[in-house]
């Protein structure tokens, strides 16, 4: 029974996703539901829906507390961060997948070490630098840190792509006439789009929500990020659900919305028909 | 246009032995040359150093007398036409074709002149704004060829270019090719391992055999005359057959004795000859120049040797025999009519014609009776066949 054993094997798979569609996508949409409720009705009845949205909460997040500042500080730090981190690591991984050099392997396994060290083992160390250094307490420094504990990752999924570039393409563009960085802007770059713009996305998921970093090297509120922001409402006033609910809310968004930008972008193959 | 030419070139690859050895050619103005060999034997490596993508570990390559070995391949003029096409899969054909004359700084409306004169010769005038994966095989080989002719370069290279094609499109291209080197002659590198494309294509072919040159020399001259038995076989399909036979001088001629029957060699008895009387050669017959007894050769140009029928193979315009001559374990295959009677078992004669055998040194398996031709002067290089 072949049919029947395809069907089963189809209502099994379904299954599985159900669950961990329910597992993923549950705790956000309690999170939705009660980003549009007010505390007490919350308290009432944790699991409920929103009869009559509470739009303004999202107003009030915005306007009556820090949320805007938290958000804007995420923004400036999570932006530039990943904008010099997928610069530095595109080139990076370009030279690394490229160009044969002595010591080439050593560079590579040096970067890649960096994805072995726990952020915990090098909190200390990094706080002493930044104290030394004059950029604790500032974006900056935060800028900094953020482009060096995301740069392992980047130049490690870059590379396995860039690799994957055939040869010829490069080639190709020497006898055109053109010079390795042109090579690199106008080639490797175009081609590896999809790769570019799912490592960057990942760095901006991984970076938005990054705690412990922020936590030790930002103590001034102006300079909180939005992680921060939420954890300081929990504790500087009476547990307010409904506000804490907005503020993840609007903590998610741009994820989602940059995800809905790219996901196309990431999954379409663009190097089809490049060779043969 | 330009001369090329190669003195002496090596290369060896980190941590190996060398792709190419002591390599010299020399390419006239205006000539197509023809690197033909085997996968590996480092034919692809030669091309690659002319284009400058790799560097040449010894020996000097110049074009017009002037040494290019340190120079960058994007200052060399030469355009390549690769085996994968290499298309840049982000860029429609336009920018393919543009691609290159934008970085030599040519005014827009030149290069818009340039490539749309090219894309309507190579019949992709409708496909200009289509992307590669959007074209057939063909279409992104005519993109890769006109790729290269839009640059009007001082040399192509051509590294095995028409290989993904299927066979009609493959010999429509092939003469598509040869139209616009006689049309325009530019001198032309053109690596194949496909015979068919050396023989029709080539002012000159150079055959290739692990990393060295084996012979060069006009299609035909290295057909008829190869200088020893790997291009006695890479040259001919089916390939020429070796025979071990023993060579004896006797008064009345020079005969070479094949399982039990002796061949009576045509012409003088050369003087190379007198080192292997009584010792075993190599004969080597193509197989055209075997026939079913019936043929129309003087009398005395031909033996006959006795076989048995083991394969025939009828390709419609002709038949190929697969022969197992009596005595002998080397398998023999004739070139035949369309219209032979043989069937699989059947007995028969096969005659050869004397006149055609090729003696090879068993131990060096280099020719015995072949002398080099007189160095072709430049304006004999293109003259007709």
């Amino acid at each position: 029974m072949p049919l029947h054993a395809a069907s089963l094997k189809k209502a099994l798979l379904l299954f599985f996703v159900a669950i961990y569609t329910m597992l993923t996508g549950g705790p956000f949409l309690w999170v939705a539901a009660m980003s549009l409720r007010t505390t007490p009705q919350i308290l009432r009845n944790p699991y409920g829906l929103p009869r009559h949205p509470h739009w303004e909460n999202f107003v009030g997040a915005w306007t009556q507390s820090s949320y805007s500042t938290y958000f804007w500080n995420s923004a400036i730090v999570v932006v530039t961060a990943v904008l010099v981190v997928m610069v530095i690591g595109a080139m990076a991984a370009n030279g690394l997948a490229r160009y044969r050099f002595r010591g080439n392997n050593a560079v590579r396994l040096t970067i890649l070490a960096g994805l072995l060290a726990p952020p915990q083992m090098l909190i200390l160390s990094i706080f002493q630098i930044m104290i030394g250094s004059g950029l604790y307490n500032s974006l900056t420094g935060v800028i900094i840190v953020y482009v060096a504990i995301q740069l392992p990752l980047t130049v490690y999924l870059l590379e396995a792509f860039f690799a994957r570039i055939p040869q010829d393409l490069f080639d190709a563009a020497r006898m055109d006439g053109y010079g390795n960085f042109t090579i690199f802007w106008r080639i490797t770059l175009p081609i590896g789009l999809p790769a570019v713009f799912a490592t960057a996305t990942l760095n901006f998921v991984m970076l938005w929500n990054e705690f412990l970093y922020a936590i030790v090297l930002l103590t001034n509120n102006s300079k909180r990020t939005l992680p921060l922001g939420i954890l300081h409402f929990m504790g500087s006033r009476e547990l307010n659900l409904g506000m804490i609910a907005t503020g993840l809310m609007i903590a998610i968004l741009p994820i989602i919305i940059l995800y809905g930008c790219c996901s196309e972008t990431m999954i379409k193959g663009m190097t089809a028909g490049a060779v043969k | 246009m330009a001369c090329l030419n190669l003195e002496n070139v090596t290369k060896i690859y980190e941590h190996g032995r060398p792709a190419v050895k002591n390599v010299s050619l020399s390419v006239a103005d205006g000539e197509l040359l023809v690197l033909l060999g085997p996968s590996g034997c480092g034919k692809s490596s030669v091309l690659r150093m002319i284009a400058g993508l790799e560097t040449v570990t010894s020996g000097t390559i110049s074009i017009d007398g002037r040494p290019v070995n340190n120079t960058p391949a994007k200052d060399r003029d030469i355009a390549m036409v690769f085996q994968s096409y290499a298309l840049y899969p982000h860029m429609s054909v336009y920018d393919n074709l543009a691609f290159g004359l934008r970085r030599r700084g040519l005014p827009k409306s030149e290069i818009d002149e340039r490539v749309t004169k090219a894309a309507s010769q190579l019949g992709l005038a409708g496909s200009l704004t289509r992307k590669p994966y959007a074209l057939s095989g063909g279409e992104r080989q005519r993109v890769a060829l006109g790729r290269a002719i839009v640059r009007e370069p001082k040399i192509y290279l051509f590294d095995e270019p028409l290989s993904n094609l299927d066979a009609a499109l493959r010999s429509s291209t092939r003469n598509e090719l040869l139209r616009q080197h006689e049309a325009l002659p530019t001198t032309t590198v053109y690596v194949t391992h496909d015979q068919v494309e050396a023989m029709t294509m080539g002012d000159r072919i150079c055959i290739m055999h692990q990393g060295e040159v084996v012979q060069v020399g006009r299609p035909f001259e290295v057909y008829r005359n190869p200088v020893n038995t790997f291009a006695a076989r890479f040259l001919g399909d089916p390939p020429m057959n070796l025979l071990r036979g023993t060579l004896e001088l006797e008064s009345d001629g020079t005969f070479v004795r094949l399982s039990g029957v002796s061949l009576r060699l045509a012409g003088h008895v050369a003087q190379q000859l007198v080192a292997y009387a009584g010792k075993d050669v190599i004969a080597g017959i193509r197989p055209e120049d075997l026939y079913e007894a019936s043929t129309s050769l003087p009398e005395g140009r031909t033996a006959g040797l006795p076989a048995r029928v083991v394969v025939v193979e009828r390709l419609g315009a002709e038949s190929i025999l697969t022969l197992s001559v009596d005595g002998s374990s080397d398998p023999l295959i004739a070139r035949v009519g369309r219209d032979t009677a043989c069937k699989s078992h059947d007995r028969m004669m096969v005659m050869l014609d004397c006149a055609a055998v090729h003696l090879f040194d068993p131990a060096t398996k280099e020719a015995i009776l072949w002398e080099e031709k007189p160095r072709l002067e430049e304006a004999d290089v293109r003259a007709p066949l």
